[in-house]
């Protein structure tokens, strides 16, 4: 035992020193390389599934809404699984086109469409995503993440196949961000509990909840101007503090990412 | 429960056959499956099943310390592979969860049945409170409530409460069918 606790401890201090190019990382992108396919199929058939088990979910939080999910029952009863499952990623599709119909980017970027193959069980990275696009396809480090309802986050790592995404809820994310229409400024950042806030937005600026919240695209962001993120869900105002304290609602639903586009350079 | 192995214990060692490792590296492919493509989509109480940490465990039950020492480092490591994670850590956490389950099962009175929900009880903490220390040590934030209300108590509830049924899959799959019919005649 004490040897496999020596090899996990010298992989875990390889791991964090090493640049993401080296000996470690390595390893991993080449059996990610080998296991990419195999994760994309198994995310592929299992996606009905996960389907039906978030229809679920919805079904015992949507009460009030009983008619319409009795309705989508006997749709999944009758084995129209698969085919829900085709009408959704239509529909993701469309929306993510609307999106550059909305000419939301600018010229010279191009959109790599890629599929969301695994995430993680675990609290500490559940605001982590792989997907099936790599530095094959010209996924860079840093490069945005959106899909059809808007910011997803940004690339982490890339190997040739896959990438690795932090989602904007997570922790370590902060995006450069602007309240429409008033055009306030400040930054969106996540937290260890998945709640999305906007932060740095002066005392003295006159915001109200339902506002929409867009990456602002200043001079050095790494997104471009005015990738939806969220929705003003409240705002707190303290004397003593120089900045309001505002909560977001995201417009991507993390639960169900499936189809996402990497905006590349 | 000892910690440590005597000679006598040592010389009773017995190696797993050709079908045993082939059984055994089926398990670990299912328990990689399940926790990368179908722990994340699952939502009970609030946490997900970490069905890797509960395989781990059973498998040290049936099979020892050394057995599942090695079967959980090997499945931390895939586990950290497919999704991404820093490489080492679920390593290191699932190696001591399968020795120290392992020498439970050694040493302990495994007759009583409540062995595999206690075992996962304990593992979930102890993976628990280990991953929480790392997160503190990556200079990342660890909010107590957090911990206690989201990730801790919501996952001790759901492992335990999936450890009985995954224990007998996974006893069923190692031993063969004729093992639980020996075991309830007794």
């Amino acid at each position: 035992m004490a040897v496999l606790l020596l090899l996990c401890v010298a992989m875990l201090t390889l791991y964090f020193r090493e640049s993401d190019s080296g000996a470690v990382h390595a390893v991993q992108g080449g059996v990610l390389r080998v296991v990419a396919p195999l994760q994309n199929g198994t995310a592929r058939a299992t996606k009905p599934f996960r389907d039906a088990w978030n229809w679920t979910g919805d079904l015992f939080g949507a009460k009030s809404e009983n008619a319409k999910l009795q309705k989508e029952l006997e749709q999944l009863r009758a084995g129209l699984a698969r085919e829900l499952t085709t009408q959704d990623e239509n529909d993701q599709m469309r929306l993510m086109l609307d999106m550059q119909r909305d000419q939301i980017y600018p010229d010279g970027v191009r959109l790599v469409t890629a599929r969301v193959v695994a995430h993680s069980s675990t609290a500490w990275y559940s605001s982590t995503v792989t997907i099936d696009v790599g530095s094959g396809s010209g996924v860079q480090v840093y490069d945005p993440v959106v899909n059809g309802a808007g910011l997803v986050g940004r690339v982490a790592q890339t190997y040739a196949t896959t990438s690795q995404v932090t989602l904007i809820t997570d922790q370590q994310s902060f995006v450069d961000a602007m309240v429409q229409p008033d055009g306030a400024q400040g930054i969106v950042s996540g937290s260890v509990t998945g709640d999305v806030t906007l932060e740095y937005v002066d005392k003295n600026e006159r915001l109200e909840v339902g506002q929409y919240v867009v990456t602002s695209g200043r001079l050095g962001s790494i997104f471009v101007r005015g990738i939806p993120i969220g929705q003003i869900a409240s705002i707190g105002v303290q004397d003593v503090e120089l900045y309001q304290s505002i909560s977001l609602d995201p417009f991507v639903d993390f639960r169900k990412l499936d189809l996402v586009q990497v905006v590349t350079r | 429960m000892r910690l440590t192995r005597t000679a006598a214990d040592r010389d009773q060692r017995e190696w797993p056959s050709g079908g045993e490792i082939a059984r055994l590296a089926v398990t670990l492919a299912v328990a990689t499956l399940l926790q990368t493509t179908v722990a994340p989509n699952i939502r009970i109480l609030g946490a997900n099943p970490d069905f890797a940490l509960i395989i781990v465990v059973c498998v040290a039950l049936l099979k020892g310390a050394e057995i599942g020492a090695v079967f959980g480092f090997l499945t931390g490591t895939f586990v950290a592979i497919a999704l991404m994670e820093p490489l080492g850590l679920s390593a290191f956490v699932f190696v001591l969860i399968g020795f120290l389950a392992g020498r439970y099962a050694e040493t302990a009175d495994l007759s009583a049945g409540f062995a595999p929900l206690v075992s996962v009880f304990a593992a979930t903490l102890l993976a628990n409170v280990l991953l929480a220390m790392a997160q503190y040590l990556l200079a990342r934030e660890v909010p107590l409530g957090f911990f206690l209300g989201r990730v801790l108590v919501p996952s001790l509830i759901l492992n335990t409460l999936l450890a009985a049924p995954l224990y007998l899959v996974v006893r069923l799959w190692l031993r063969g069918a004729g093992d639980l019919r020996v075991a309830r005649a007794r």
